[in-house]
């Protein structure tokens, strides 16, 4: 794969973006739970302290003071680690965020087991479950740092609560400065017509190295970053199963209510195909080098590409019901 | 203000929170749900802030530089939405709606259905953090508005509210007052039993909060009160008011049993004719 190796982290990414848009947007504040050093929130700090509220050790509170600040429309920029954004304070974003659809927009680090040497009470697992379930809430993971700035901007434009999922830390470069960005976007990274594999985020370096791989074997694999998970590009994922075939969803989360499970109800009901899904398999993670750890847990890019291959002689096979 | 004209004001907001009270009860009888007990024991310093302290403009409940009330023991809904309809801020017929489907009197507190209402809650707790919030945003806008808002004795179980407590210390939030509703029950009975939070005074003193000690069913101390507290500068302030839960209705008034059960027809006849004699 030809891409570049990055030195920046889509959380650092993001944060610049944010310590950017600063002076384009006077009017948002930022709310930090003691980790700015490792957000990065602390950019924005150095350069709007008044415009920038350290909560302490305290995320239930910090996203309950954050609902406050936008209760009159505000837009609030609540930082912390996937893990306790979406689970300590679940129930905080849930009632008094999403249900008042008020503008908290959420730079949540650490997603997936791209925390992997930190071990499992720092890996947000679970986080897109939780996230996507929640109405009005939207969820975007960009893949690399132009995708995290994009959403940034993505995330201030859109009204309503918006969760933006980050990684610890970098991976490639993928996209150019000029990339166009939406809400319910997603982005062909790779062409292929006999199978696609939808994934986000780190994982979809993964799933190009595979993609890579399999080409050498004489098989044609459609790369799609499904970096907008909710909404998702219905009409994206519609035109590229239509042409391939089969569907491998690939992610850095359980595999239960993963993008996967939504994915896998959409196709049922709009176009049955051969499918699969990686992710966690139903269990934690566990400490470890982030290669090591996807590689234990069945989310490289040798998983893909063996999920790939039997998918695809499940579709040779003529494995459709229809 | 000289004694007299004092006087009148205290009479007429001893009325008021008859008024309340009745429409408590009217509410919950006819929807055969709800909360009567906590609806009780706020009634009164509801009726202070609606109807006396609180710099609001029923005609333009989005009024920018308005008072922000908040009732973080969001169970007691009756209460706040009594206080509303009274003030004019919707009909009073909405009032026979309570928690029916469609009813813009949701079964707890939702901010964007409700005319007045400035927050959602009901999640107990919660209302603390969000008053921390809304009182920052104050400081940020450079409104002079007061937040203020309304806890539960049983929600101070949360750790939550500590944490809050500890922000609103960190930021001097002047502009914010908390009422503690102290009736000495929750759901499953007192609350020394259930979770004892004594000294409760001394803690908010050791959050580096400024408190004050009433009795939260007489009107003169509970509106001088507030008026000492919204003044109060340097420091959040935290009033402890004991109340008794299901004030003013004498089988509802100190048992946990009333915590969240409607009357019947016979109960609901009794507690009006207790209300309306009440002097």
């Amino acid at each position: 794969m030809n891409l570049k190796q990055s030195d920046k982290a889509t959380r650092r990414a993001f944060a610049e973006r944010m310590t950017e848009y600063g002076d384009l947007d006077k009017e948002f504040v930022v709310f930090e739970a003691d980790i700015g050093k490792s957000t990065y929130s602390y950019l924005f700090a150095d350069k709007f302290p008044e415009r920038y509220f350290n909560l302490g050790i305290a995320e239930l509170n910090t996203v309950g003071a954050a609902a406050g600040m936008a209760l009159g429309g505000r837009t609030v920029v609540a930082c912390s680690y996937g893990v306790f954004i979406t689970m300590r304070a679940l129930e905080a974003v849930r009632s008094f965020i999403c249900y008042p659809n008020l503008n908290v927009k959420f730079l949540s680090s650490h997603g997936g087991v791209t925390a992997a040497i930190d071990g499992v009470t720092h890996q947000a697992t679970e986080d897109i479950a939780f996230m996507t379930t929640l109405p009005n809430m939207k969820v975007l993971v960009p893949a690399d740092t132009q995708a995290a700035r994009a959403c940034f901007d993505l995330a201030l434009a859109t009204p309503g609560p918006v969760f933006v999922r980050l990684m610890r830390d970098p991976y490639y470069e993928l996209y150019g400065e000029a990339e166009n960005f939406s809400i319910g976007g997603s982005r062909v990274i790779r062409s292929g017509g006999d199978l696609t594999i939808v994934t986000y985020g780190d994982i979809l370096f993964q799933a190009l190295e595979a993609a890579e791989e399999l080409a050498g074997e004489g098989i044609s694999a459609e790369v799609i970053d499904m970096y907008s998970l909710k909404p998702f590009d219905q009409e994206g994922l519609l035109a590229s199963i239509r042409k391939t075939g089969a569907l491998l969803v690939a992610e850095n989360h359980q595999r239960r209510n993963g993008l996967g499970y939504e994915l896998s109800n959409f196709c049922l009901k709009n176009y049955p195909l051969p499918f699969e899904n990686i992710g966690l398999n139903d269990t934690f993670a566990e400490s470890g080098h982030y290669p090591d750890i996807i590689e234990a847990y069945g989310i490289s890019r040798e998983h893909i590409g063996r999920a790939a291959r039997e998918l695809l002689s499940r579709k040779q096979a003529g494995d459709r019901h229809d | 203000m000289d004694n007299k004209d004092n006087s009148s004001r205290i009479t007429g907001l001893k009325a008021s929170a008859r008024e309340v009270r009745e429409q408590i009860i009217e509410m919950i009888y006819r929807a055969q749900s709800g909360h009567p007990g906590g609806s009780l024991s706020v009634a009164d310093i509801m009726t202070a802030l609606y109807f006396d302290l609180a710099k609001i403009d029923p005609a333009n409940p989005d009024w920018p530089q308005r008072d922000r009330i908040i009732l973080s023991k969001g169970h007691a809904c009756p209460a706040w939405y009594a206080c509303l309809a009274l003030r004019g801020y919707f009909p009073m017929e909405e009032l026979s709606t309570l928690r029916r489907y469609k009813s813009i009197l949701q079964g707890h507190p939702t901010a964007a259905k409700t005319p007045g209402l400035d927050a959602t809650t009901g999640s107990l707790g919660m209302g603390m953090s969000m008053a921390v919030g809304a009182a920052l945003e104050g400081r940020l806008t450079g409104s002079a508005y007061t937040v203020y808002l309304i806890l539960g004795d049983g929600e101070l179980n949360e750790g939550v509210v500590w944490e809050a407590a500890a922000a609103a210390h960190k930021y001097r939030l002047d502009n914010l007052v908390a009422v503690v509703d102290y009736n000495g029950l929750q759901l499953d009975g007192f609350t020394d039993e259930v979770m004892p939070m004594e000294p409760l005074g001394a803690k908010f003193k050791a959050f580096n909060w400024k408190v004050y000690s009433i009795d939260g069913h007489d009107m003169a101390e509970i509106v001088e009160t507030l008026e000492q507290a919204r003044d109060y500068q340097g420091k959040p302030v935290c009033i402890i008011a004991d109340t008794v839960k299901g004030k003013g209705i004498s089988y509802m008034e100190n048992e946990c049993g009333w915590h969240g059960r409607a009357p019947d027809r016979r109960q609901y006849q009794q507690a009006l004719k207790e209300i309306r004699s009440a002097v």
